[in-house]
């Protein structure tokens, strides 16, 4: 009945804000100097106390009665612009910021608006700082913001060199990143040592951990959206770097100026070249082309087309090699059909595949599998009044699965064809959502988010005598499916709400509620997931895995805004969370149904934050205590355990300075606690083996894991008329060269000359560590404005 | 074979990307012991046998404990059944080790049972015997890897199979080179199966992973496996080469025929061999 009753004053809300004589004033919000546009400016009417944030495209609009306001637009790194506006009619006006000049702390400005950490009703929300990232220590010095997400709250770590992440209790599938919208499965370079993302065409990544819009959706436990910038639409612009490992370059610049604009970059590993040279037969190189076009066409008209495209290629022995790769595409369209309703059309591809192979007249082969996905979203916001801002939109996927295909690659190879049978599905998501404000200390955000999931023909379902059973997988028919057919349909409504109440200008407490629900799974059974790992959606056999999860918070501003501080709570709850039966067969298997596992997960945590945005000392540090068990039946005899990245204490502390112009000093320290690993409890003989004696499963953790990295910036003080400016990165990589844990195995145990010791009964546990005290150096170039 | 390929590799790409390793002390936190059952029937004279041991500690070094009171029975699908007596000739190195009492040769399509009793514990376990094809014939050559870099000083050559496979039925393989009568694996945690799924008809000359030098006898042998043998074996080589669970599955003991609890595994199989003078 409550809930009627809050309904209804909702309604009522509305029509009594629409009665009054209301002007929308909207517009979008652009950096002086390269005229990108800036996601997450604040724009407040102090008079009125309202406010709103620019869009994902730069984009605000905000109604408000007719009237003369002083508007203050600001956004961190950039000095506040004070408008004064006279209201008689709905206005546009596009507002360019420019950077801040040194000292930010002298600004003192009455009125100030909220900062996003205690006004926004999103919680659970990290943005990654780009200027701060490129101060910071990287491993081989290249810069990676999927490293500096491995250090917000409540994301865990599988370990060092790996792209993979686990965010409050969802495993390593659960993260849906995405590049200027369009999905990237596999976001590693190298297994992980370094992500896809290039930093210098990266204009803004953001992780959702929680109370996640309802414009989202598909995947469980974090959504990581990275955008690219458009390019400088004023003047030319060269970046450049040639770093230890990788070198890269980046051009931008106006086609038209203020109207178009157009980026290219391309990174590249290049020790294979030296490699090659010294007539080295083993290959390893990868590289990221990114490139993007826009056309401002008119103020309600603009167009961006942009392009990913990176791979990793691996060759043994010139014969044997392997290759992975993400390529995506993404064409938007924004428009705006009046004063107050923005829409955003994207056509989106994404591909991700992968290739190994040997040559080799006897035992050549060539195995291949690949995911293909075409998405269309229409999203659209509209701003009602000053009380309320409506989100909705419609999106429709369409995936192809391919998990693979085995060739021969010449007639006397002793390998037959084999081909995985093709999946297909039809992904359609329905939302809507409003903010809205309340009171001047109530805020809401709520919305419903409908999943429709198809899986579909062409398809040939088999039927077992036992669906279970992984060993004599005997099947007893088939079904078959013709094109475009439903095999199975999956319906389900994602609820979403997120609450705040500020006690003043400098605190507030937030409550979230989110539903999630994904479609497409992951089946990998370690605990890092390998390129080689393939996707599979819902279908006759696998289920949506569901997630739950509730958060609240306390979120704090000290200083003028200088310090932001937090302290959020979760408990979440999964459902068909989706493992594997033990000794499971992932790989090449026609009868991969079997070894599908589903259950329950449940995690439950605290986050504590401490964040300084501006100023010479920035930074963060974060705690994050947190629980994580799964109980799946058939799963480690159907008992529970603890999840393979379920780490209870992490710290994580990351801080620049800026000594002056020329010095730049950063650090970063982690530590956690070791992650669990499943080790024998004993031995057994069986034939000439000596085979580890397993019981339970993630019985035992590895060591804790800690490191601290230092970097230095130098910005040579040179002739200031000159168009081009260098600068130097060195970075050590664990500075006191702790050896920290990777993984342990066993073998027979062997003397230092890797012979075996005695009779062979005798074995040993090995720990694998990765990376010692790594110093590096980057030359950074950069050619502004010609 | 390709699940194998690919952790091995997955496991060497990580100790080949690892700068170190280092020895690292595991602490059992249980001493549990367990029954391991190592049983083979075959279709050749003298190849039966039962041994039965138990789990030893991790550390533990020379033999594991062996069980020599337990009752040992196999079985047919006839209702023929045949006792296993325990290490009959007192060998000091076959405690723990069951022969027949009644020499019997497994026959192909039949199916075995075995039956252990241990002080009243029974443990049980049937497999099928399963049509194996015949190796054709075997031919040498040098490897040109081991003339770069000699594992062994001097053995420098490889055995290539020439093995007709039949495609219209479902075959599983185990595969056991021998250099001079003894049992020689290139590692000593390999494994050599394969299904027949990706194989083609004709096997013509892939080389085996042992080495061997002039003047050395090779011996191939080829068992068939029933799916479940297979899956046994295939987990076996998983835990044995497995990296603890990074980028691999996390350990877990390998599926087996035998009831209860017990550990290893019930073979039945049949067996082709062939041998070759390397000269």
């Amino acid at each position: 009945m409550l809930r009627y009753l809050l309904v209804l004053t909702f309604l009522f809300q509305f029509f009594t804000a629409q009665s009054q004589e209301k002007v929308t004033l909207n517009g979008y919000v652009r950096d002086a100097g390269n005229g990108e546009e800036l996601i997450g400016v604040t724009v407040f009417i102090p008079s009125l106390k309202a406010g709103t944030v620019t869009n994902d495209y730069g984009f605000y609009a905000i109604t408000v009665p007719k009237g003369t306001y002083d508007i203050q637009y600001s956004f961190v790194g950039y000095k506040i612009e004070n408008v004064k506006l006279e209201l008689n009619g709905n206005t546009s006006r596009n507002i360019e910021l420019s950077t801040e000049a040194e000292q930010m702390d002298e600004v003192v400005i009455e009125a100030k608006p909220l900062d996003e950490n205690v006004a926004s009703v999103q919680m659970s929300k990290n943005t990654v700082n780009m200027t701060q990232v490129k101060k910071l220590p990287a491993l081989f010095g290249e810069v990676d913001i999927i490293k500096n997400i491995q250090m917000m709250p409540g994301v865990i770590t599988a370990g060092e060199g790996t792209s993979a992440f686990f965010v409050r209790g969802g495993s390593g599938d659960q993260n849906l990143i995405l590049i200027d919208e369009a999905p990237v499965y596999d976001p590693s370079h190298l297994f992980g040592l370094f992500s896809v993302f290039n930093a210098d065409v990266i204009k803004d990544s953001e992780i959702y951990r929680g109370g996640i819009p309802a414009r989202y959706g598909g995947r469980l436990s974090s959504i990581v959206d990275v955008r690219t910038k458009d390019g400088n639409n004023k003047c030319y612009e060269v970046n450049g770097g040639i770093g230890t490992l990788a070198s890269r370059v980046a051009i931008e610049g106006p086609i038209v100026k203020d109207k178009s604009s157009f980026i290219v970059s391309g990174r590249r590993s290049y020790a294979d070249l030296f490699l090659r040279a010294a007539g080295e037969d083993n290959i390893v190189y990868f590289y990221d082309i990114n490139a993007k076009v826009n056309l401002k066409y008119n103020n309600n008209n603009r167009f961006f087309l942009s392009f990913y495209n990176g791979r990793d290629v691996f060759k043994f022995g010139g014969d044997f090699g392997f290759n992975w790769g993400n390529m995506t595409g993404t064409f938007r369209w924004n428009h705006l059909f009046n004063d107050r309703l923005f829409m955003n059309t994207s056509l989106i591809a994404s591909n991700f595949d992968y290739k190994l192979g040997l040559d080799d007249a006897i035992s050549g082969f060539e195995w291949t599998s690949n995911l293909q996905e075409l998405s269309l979203k229409n999203d659209l916001s509209y701003a009602l009044n000053t009380k309320n801002e409506l989100s909705f939109g419609y999106h429709l996927t369409g995936r192809s699965f391919s998990p693979g295909h085995i060739q021969p690659t010449s007639g006397s190879s002793f390998f037959s064809e084999l081909k995985l049978e093709k999946m297909y599905a039809l992904d359609h998501g329905i939302y809507v959502s409003n903010q809205q404000k309340v009171s001047d200390k109530f805020m809401l955000d709520y919305g419903l988010r409908l999943s429709v999931f198809q899986n579909v023909g062409t398809a040939d379902v088999y039927l077992y005598r036992d669906p279970k059973d992984n060993v004599q997988q005997d099947r007893t028919d088939t079904l078959h499916y013709d094109a475009w057919q439903t095999i199975k349909t999956y319906v389900n409504l994602e609820p979403r709400l997120g609450i705040r109440y500020a006690l003043d200008e400098k605190q507030s407490i937030k409550v979230s509620y989110n539903r999630m629900v994904q479609n497409t799974h992951l089946l990998a059974s370690g605990t890092v997931p390998v390129p080689f790992n393939t996707w599979n959606p819902s279908s006759y056999y696998l289920k949506p895995q569901l997630a739950d999860q509730i958060a609240g918070g306390y979120f704090r501003n000290f200083n003028n805004n200088m310090y932001e501080f937090s302290i959020e709570g979760y408990y979440k709850d999964f459902k068909n969370v989706t493992d594997f039966a033990d000794n499971a067969q992932l790989f090449f298997n026609d009868d991969l149904s079997t070894e599908f596992r589903q259950g329950d997960s449940w995690s439950y945590g605290a986050e504590l934050m401490l964040n300084k945005k501006q100023g010479k000392l920035i930074g963060m540090a974060t705690y994050t205590w947190s629980k994580t068990m799964r109980e799946i039946p058939g799963v480690n005899q159907g008992k529970e355990f603890p999840a393979n990245h379920d780490r209870r204490n992490v710290v994580n502390i990351q801080a620049s300075y800026d000594l002056n112009e020329k010095w730049t000093f950063g650090a970063a320290f982690t530590y956690s606690t070791g992650r669990p690993i499943t080790l024998p409890e004993g031995k057994y003989e069986f034939g000439t083996y000596n085979p580890d004696h397993i019981t339970d499963r993630n019985r035992y953790r590895l060591p804790d894991f800690h490191r601290l990295d230092l970097s230095v910036t130098l910005n040579p003080r040179k002739n200031l008329s000159r168009k081009w400016k260098g600068q130097w990165v060195f970075s050590v990589y664990n500075a006191y060269n702790r050896q920290n844990p990777f993984t342990v195995y066993t073998r027979t145990k062997e003397d230092d000359d890797g012979n075996v010791v005695g009779d062979g009964t005798e074995k040993e546990a090995r720990l694998i560590y990765l990376f010692p005290i790594l110093p590096s150096v980057t030359y950074n170039i950069k050619f502004n404005c010609f | 074979m390709k699940t194998r390929f690919l952790n091995i590799f997955i496991l060497s790409l990580a100790i080949a990307l690892a700068s170190c390793d280092e020895p690292f002390k595991l602490d059992p936190k249980q001493t549990v012991e367990k029954v391991v059952i190592e049983g083979l029937v075959t279709d050749q004279p003298n190849r039966q046998s039962v041994k039965l041991s138990k789990t030893n500690s991790f550390y533990s070094t020379g033999p594991s404990p062996r069980i020599s009171n337990a009752v040992v029975t196999v079985s047919d699908d006839l209702g023929k059944t045949v006792n296993f007596i325990h290490n009959p000739r007192n060998h000091r190195d076959s405690v723990g080790i069951y022969i027949p009492e009644e020499a019997f040769t497994g026959e192909i399509g039949r199916t075995y049972k075995l039956r252990v009793d241990i002080e009243g514990e029974i443990f049980e376990a049937e497999d099928m015997l399963a049509q194996v094809s015949k190796i054709d014939s075997l031919s040498y050559e040098i490897d040109e890897d081991e003339v770069d870099d000699p594992e062994v000083e001097g053995k420098i050559y490889e055995v290539l199979m020439y093995i007709k496979e039949p495609k219209d039925e479902v075959n599983f393989y185990l595969i056991k080179f021998y250099r001079n009568g003894v049992l020689t694996l290139y590692d000593n945690n390999d494994i050599y199966i394969s299904d027949d799924e990706i194989l083609a008809e004709n096997i013509d000359g892939v080389a085996g992973p042992t080495i061997y030098g002039i003047g050395d006898e090779a011996k191939v042998e080829l068992y068939s496996l029933s799916r479940r043998g297979y899956v046994f074996y295939s987990d076996l080589s998983n835990i044995l080469n497995g990296d603890g669970g990074m980028f691999g599955p996390v350990p877990s003991s390998p599926r087996t025929n035998l009831s209860n609890g017990a550990l290893g595994f019930f073979q039945v199989s049949a067996i082709q061999s062939n041998t070759i003078k390397v000269e």
